[in-house]
């Protein structure tokens, strides 16, 4: 009765997948939590970047962090896991292109991922190797997601008719 | 008679399975769907909360009446060369920045060479635990609006609050106010109802969309320095003809 190595891997994806999911989940409401109070800051550090014009970046700073809210609600209760995290890796790899914008162009600023961010005082440097190495990590998560989008404790397996 | 059974579990079992898969389809197209519809009405409540905010704001708005530049700065001196100084009365290096340019600006001042415009933004809030940034820019316009706008940002920035803690508080403010012989209750009650928060969101906006995205900014004729030193700051009003 022993149960191959295959089969038990098979069994602990969803475990796997469902700690990413809940990971995923807490970055993106931790991320959005942050900026929601300052909607004004969070447009400033959109335009620090220098990318878009400041009416343009006005109205990105105020969308984002409810959109980071309600996608880390949509990973949290697990509803359409693929395309949640789909949409969670092109959402990170549109800021880790930011931040090495950023980086090339010699700006110094907080990349405002988990903050309102903006510019930086005087001898404060800006840590965009850190930044990088941190989104990677998150687009991980997403990848395992997007390569094994059944979870446990999800809307997505109950619509299904998963066994949870 | 066991060949049919066994040939109708098997029918059976592929209509089953493509029901499930039948079911997967439609769940997925669903889910997807609702994914879109919930993204959208998300960024579209942030834009609407930031645009209401934003007409909030200039509701409650008054502007001081020396104001200039759109009623965002503050004008010393009437010569030639426009210099503009956005600030921060948080930032410590805009007090740096104070401490060394100072007396070469005074200097360019009393020989009429330029008009120095000083704007006093807020985008350090997050330093402090009382949006000292904020309310201290209003305390400034209230200083303007008593006529004593330089004054008083000399006295802020030699009182310049540690970042991290809870900023200079009220009292303080309006004392500092008084020793520079702001006196008059209009600028207390003006420190403490928060008249001038509105317009310290104003400089603010103007500011970021004018490319200000740190402090201190300084530009002599529009021209941004990238390392505003007393020497790059004479040298950049000479070039600019005075």
């Amino acid at each position: 009765m022993d149960i191959g190595l295959a089969a038990r891997t098979t069994r602990a994806w969803p475990w796997i997948s469902t700690v990413a999911r809940l990971g995923l989940a807490a970055v993106w409401l931790i991320a959005g939590g942050l900026k929601v109070g300052d909607l004004a800051a969070s447009g400033r550090a959109v335009n620090a970047y220098q990318i878009f014009p400041y009416e343009v970046a006005k109205v990105i700073g105020a969308a984002q962090p409810f959109l980071e809210i309600a996608l880390g609600l949509l990973l949290l209760v697990g509803f359409a896991v693929r395309l949640s995290a789909f949409i969670s890796a092109a959402l990170l790899v549109i800021f880790i292109a930011g931040i090495v914008w950023a980086w090339s162009q010699g700006l110094q600023i907080d990349c405002g991922c988990f903050s309102k961010g903006g510019e930086l005082g005087a001898g404060v440097d800006p840590a965009y190797g850190w930044d990088i190495a941190r989104d990677v990590g998150f687009l991980l998560l997403a990848g395992v997601l997007l390569w094994r989008p059944r979870t446990r404790y999800s809307i997505d397996g109950i619509l299904m008719g998963d066994d949870q | 008679m066991s060949k049919n059974g066994k040939d109708r579990a098997q029918a059976k079992r592929i209509v089953q399975q493509q029901l499930a898969k039948e079911r997967r389809r439609a769940v997925t197209l669903w889910t997807s769907v609702g994914v879109v519809a919930v993204l959208l009405i998300a960024g579209m409540i942030g834009w609407g909360v930031a645009a209401g905010q934003e007409s909030d704001n200039s509701g409650k708005l008054s502007v001081p009446a020396s104001a200039v530049d759109e009623g965002t700065a503050f004008a010393r001196g009437s010569g030639p060369v426009t210099i503009d100084i956005y600030e921060d009365f948080m930032c410590p290096a805009c007090h740096s920045f104070e401490d060394a340019a100072g007396p070469t600006l005074t200097q360019l001042v009393d020989a009429g060479k330029v008009t120095v415009r000083y704007h006093p933004i807020a985008i350090l809030d997050r330093y402090s635990t009382t949006e000292y940034s904020t309310r201290s820019a209003g305390a400034a316009a209230a200083a303007a609006q008593g006529g004593k706008f330089f004054e008083y940002h000399e006295v802020l920035f030699a009182n310049q609050p540690p970042e991290g803690g809870p900023g200079l508080d009220n009292a303080k403010l309006i004392e500092l106010g008084r020793s520079v012989g702001l006196t008059d209750a209009s600028f207390a009650d003006a420190v403490n109802g928060r008249t001038y928060t509105a317009w310290a969101t104003k400089v603010t906006d103007t500011a970021s969309s004018r490319g200000v995205t740190g402090t201190p900014t300084v530009r002599v004729a529009g021209k941004t320095l990238d390392n505003p030193t007393p020497e790059a700051l004479s040298a950049a009003v000479g070039a600019a003809g005075a």
